[in-house]
């Protein structure tokens, strides 16, 4: 009876001792890396789910500091693992500066959109800016840029309620991704093809002039785009984003989203640009970031709650469930950004 | 023998842990201490303590959030945790930031603007906006009738023509320290130079707009460092007119219906109107528990019942406008108008608005005329004096002035009155040249000694206001006093009234002050107390900020 006992004490013993084990070295495995990471890509990384296949999985738990894509990669990075930007432009700008990375990888794609009002996209049709095929929205980005740059005031369109002229929001191009990937779209408009040295000194007075009258940009795009959905159609009638930002909002807030789904309208440029989240790696530690991004299962929750497209420019194959209309199952009037020089003498333009 | 001496050894280093852990404690405890002094100081006392509980968030906010404190105060009472509100402009919340160390835990100015402006090192986590109010003017309801402004579209013209004609006057808050002020400036610049699509900085050079603007400011009746408190001192004083956010402006009219009084009619300029959005963000110094202690109430602000108590103080929260059952907070009588399309004007990139900011504070705001009443009385010898010429020094040598946008004007004039129990003497500087950093020689040669009568300076300052033409400034007498003051407020009272004009006499409490003498002071001119004990530097600026 008595050894009994003391085999039991012994084994309650041994297994308080493996669960001691297990749980120090469990948190001791747990690597953190901290970067950099663009605004729009915060609800991913603060998901739990991702989290958990990133601790479980991988060891890994990433911390991050919210820059933009243009602002971080010319920053001073050091004591950080990895930066995590939102275009091709980016990673090509960091190469420039200080070379290749330890690693970098493409992880995510979402399309540069517009983001409006009902009211406004109605206004759009009828002036044959925006039109519609098949339940999707698509605006000329030729005849957009015309009535900007002709200073075609909202009353123009029929809209007496907004005041000033017809511009697009966007962030601050020198900073931001997805404001930067605007002028690079907006400069391939004006060169009526793909900005490059050739064609590029012709159009930066007008670039600028586009830029010089939004005044004051806001840095981050995940600000812009909650400023637009809170402060309603008078203050952002029509910006700049990722075709991500609104599935993301649509997924995580499904209530909110049913009371406002009426009112808010994404269009599509022809043509548009592809923002790819570029994860680069600064250190050994940083480049574990990828392979965990990478992992299926956190691509599956990209694309179903944050609205990613993931793999290569792959066509969604159920996109029912974000309850949001018009999204393109297919984009194809892409056109390539301005090469890095090319979009590095833009932003020095519009500094 | 080895038995014990193993167990005397164990004991030992037990008790060398324990001694060990009560000193961690000592220093954490001490060190706490520390970091209060420091908000506290950086507060200037303006700090409201919400709720008791042992974990502490403390957020730096604008002051148009004080009438938010009911609702923060129920989730910290829920939670039981403390919130800590230290209210500051907007413009000081955005200097704070570019800092190195910031002693908050959280930030919620009145925009976004000075947030992302500031926020250079992206310390900011997690910024959400919590409400959305617009900046407009607010007009006596039978004034807005008689200028015929009640029940049309008005512009910022049509109110500078009011204002031009001598028909309006209004009060608004410094364009330099707070954000309400700041948005309305942006939006005269605008109507003035014509509704360009953008202020360039080539605009501003134009000498035809610095006058207009001048001649505009000059109806400024009032100027403040804080909406919040420019509604205060609206409600006490006698005034027609103020820009404020339109939360603010249902609050006074709140006021002003209770005492029977006529109320503001809400006038939204459509070619000048700026809106504020309030973002509550975490300032990230990789503290764990402090974000989800902010998080938490994040998440309980923008929780659907929450928002909705914050649509009832007049604020415009959510997605899908204006509920109907809170139409009646937004009454149209007022000029109200809770379905309007709010299209603001665009704040021009960060350096024209900077420069536009430097050319109010320094050339077009209506010139400051301030008589610094200075308490040299013995009691303020060693420390006090030390604390008193480096708070100066911050004010009157320019170079350190523009850092905090509190440079003198061109035009301006500043008097001091370094006072025992009578006033030693009196110094006059105009400009803002050799003549105002001469003053700070003043300040650093005159010698602490004697006794306190404060009300003596007072009477000197009020004497030497009747030869000025008052309305061409904005006059104010700042007092620094560190004790008891001989004599009573009934020295002052019959040159007071005789200036016929309401002067504010601002004080800064220092040393053992007796705070019953300047708060009754505050009250008989429509001004308010700043608190010098903490950090006398920051109250010197506190102050100067509102006028």
């Amino acid at each position: 009876m008595k050894t009994k006992l003391m085999g039991l004490g012994i084994l309650a013993a041994v297994i308080v001792a493996a669960v001691v084990y297990v749980w120090v070295s469990d948190s001791r495995e747990v690597t953190e890396i901290s970067g950099y990471v663009g605004g729009e890509k915060i609800g991913l990384l603060e998901d739990e789910e991702v989290q958990e296949i990133l601790r479980d999985q991988y060891r890994l738990e990433m911390d991050y500091a919210k820059a933009g894509s243009i602002e971080m990669v010319t920053a001073d990075a050091s004591g950080r693992d990895y930066l995590f930007p939102s275009s091709q432009t980016a990673l090509e700008l960091y190469e420039r500066l200080f070379g290749s990375p330890v690693k970098s990888e493409i992880v995510f794609n979402t399309p540069i959109v517009l983001y409006t009002r009902s009211a406004v996209a109605q206004a759009l049709l009828d002036s044959g800016i925006a039109s519609e095929q098949d339940g999707i929205y698509y605006v000329d980005m030729a005849l957009l840029t015309e009535a900007v740059e002709n200073g075609t005031s909202w009353a123009d369109l029929g809209l007496p309620q907004l005041y000033g002229n017809v511009t697009v929001g966007t962030t601050d191009p020198v900073k931001s991704n997805s404001g930067n990937m605007f002028a690079g779209l907006l400069a391939n408009t004006l060169c009526k093809g793909v900005a490059d040295e050739t064609n590029l000194d012709s159009i930066l007075p007008r670039l600028q002039d586009i830029f010089q009258k939004l005044g004051y940009m806001e840095s981050s795009s995940a600000d812009l785009f909650d400023q637009f959905l809170k402060t309603g159609m008078g203050a952002k009638p029509l910006i700049a984003g990722y075709e991500s930002q609104l599935l993301e909002f649509a997924a995580e807030n499904p209530d909110t989203w049913s009371q406002i789904k009426g009112d808010i309208i994404l269009l599509y440029p022809t043509p548009t640009v592809w923002s790819s989240h570029v994860f680069i790696a600064l250190d050994e530690t940083g480049a574990a970031g990828i392979d965990a991004l990478l992992d299926p299962e956190v691509q599956r929750l990209a694309w179903e709650k944050h609205g990613f497209r993931t793999g290569v420019y792959d066509v969604p194959t159920d996109a029912d469930h974000f309850g949001v209309s018009g999204i393109a199952p297919e984009i194809t009037m892409i056109a390539p950004m301005p090469d890095s020089e090319t979009m590095e003498r833009i932003i020095e333009a519009l500094q | 023998m080895r038995g014990f001496r193993y167990a005397a050894d164990r004991l030992r280093a037990v008790f060398a842990a324990a001694v060990l852990m009560a000193f961690a404690a000592f220093a954490l405890t001490a060190c706490s201490f520390g970091t209060e002094e420091q908000e506290e100081a950086s507060g200037s006392g303006d700090v409201s303590v919400l709720g008791s509980g042992d974990q502490t968030l403390r957020i730096v906010s604008g002051s148009e959030n004080k009438e938010l404190e009911p609702i923060l105060e129920e989730y910290a009472d829920e939670e039981d945790i403390r919130i800590e509100m230290s209210y500051k402009g907007s413009l000081d919340i955005m200097r704070l930031l570019e800092e190195e160390d910031i002693s908050y835990d959280a930030v919620w100015p009145a925009s976004s603007l000075w947030l992302t402006v500031g926020d250079t090192d992206h310390r900011v986590k997690h910024a959400e906006s919590i409400s959305i109010t617009p900046v407009v003017f607010g007009i006596r309801k039978s004034l807005a009738e008689e200028l015929g402004f009640v029940g049309r579209e008005v512009s910022v013209r049509d109110i500078l023509s009011a204002i031009e004609a001598g028909k309006l006057k209004f009060c608004m808050t410094s364009a330099t320290q707070s954000n309400s002020g700041a948005s309305a400036y942006i939006g005269f610049l605008y109507a003035l130079l014509g509704n360009p699509e953008m202020i360039t900085m080539e605009d501003l050079q134009s000498e035809e707009l610095k006058i207009q603007v001048q001649e505009l400011l000059y109806g400024v009746d009032r100027s403040s460092g804080s909406s919040d408190w420019l509604k205060d001192m609206f409600l006490e004083g006698d005034f027609d007119a103020m820009v404020n956010y339109e939360c603010l402006m249902i609050q006074t009219n709140e006021v002003l219906e209770d005492r029977g009084e006529e109320p503001l009619y809400v006038v939204y300029p459509y070619d000048g109107l700026s809106l504020a959005d309030s973002p509550l963000g975490y300032v990230d110094q990789g503290e764990e528990e402090k974000e989800e202690l902010f998080l938490g109430l994040q998440e309980y602000l923008l929780s659907e019942e929450t928002q909705d108590a914050i649509q009832r103080t007049g604020r415009r929260t959510g997605y899908t406008g204006i509920s109907e059952r809170n139409r009646e907070i937004f009454r149209e009588e007022w000029g109200l108008q809770p379905d309007r399309v709010l299209s603001p004007i665009r704040m021009p990139e960060t350096e024209v608005l900077f420069e536009c900011l430097n050319l109010y504070q320094t050339e077009l705001r209506k010139p400051s005329l301030s008589v610094y009443c200075l308490d040299y009385s013995g009691s303020m010898s060693g420390r006090g004096n030390r604390q008193l010429v480096e708070a100066m020094e911050q004010l009157l040598i320019q170079e350190n002035a523009a850092k905090n946008f509190l440079q003198a004007s061109q035009d301006e004039v500043n008097i001091l009155i370094p006072f025992n129990s009578e006033p030693i003497d009196v110094f006059m500087a105009a400009g803002n040249g050799s003549e105002l950093e001469g003053l700070y020689e003043r300040v650093e040669e005159q010698t602490p000694g004697g006794g306190t009568n404060m009300y003596s300076a007072i009477v000197e300052g009020l004497d030497l206001l009747y030869s000025f033409d008052l309305s061409d400034y904005t006059p104010a007498i700042i007092l620094l006093t560190d004790g008891q003051s001989g004599g009573s407020i009934d020295d002052i009272e019959p040159y007071y009234s005789d200036l016929g004009v309401s002067i504010p006499i601002f004080s800064i409490m220092f040393g053992d002050a007796d705070e019953s003498q300047l708060e009754e002071l505050a009250e008989y001119s429509n001004a308010r107390v700043f608190d010098g004990r903490e950090n006398l530097t920051e109250a010197f600026r506190s102050v100067k900020g509102y006028n």
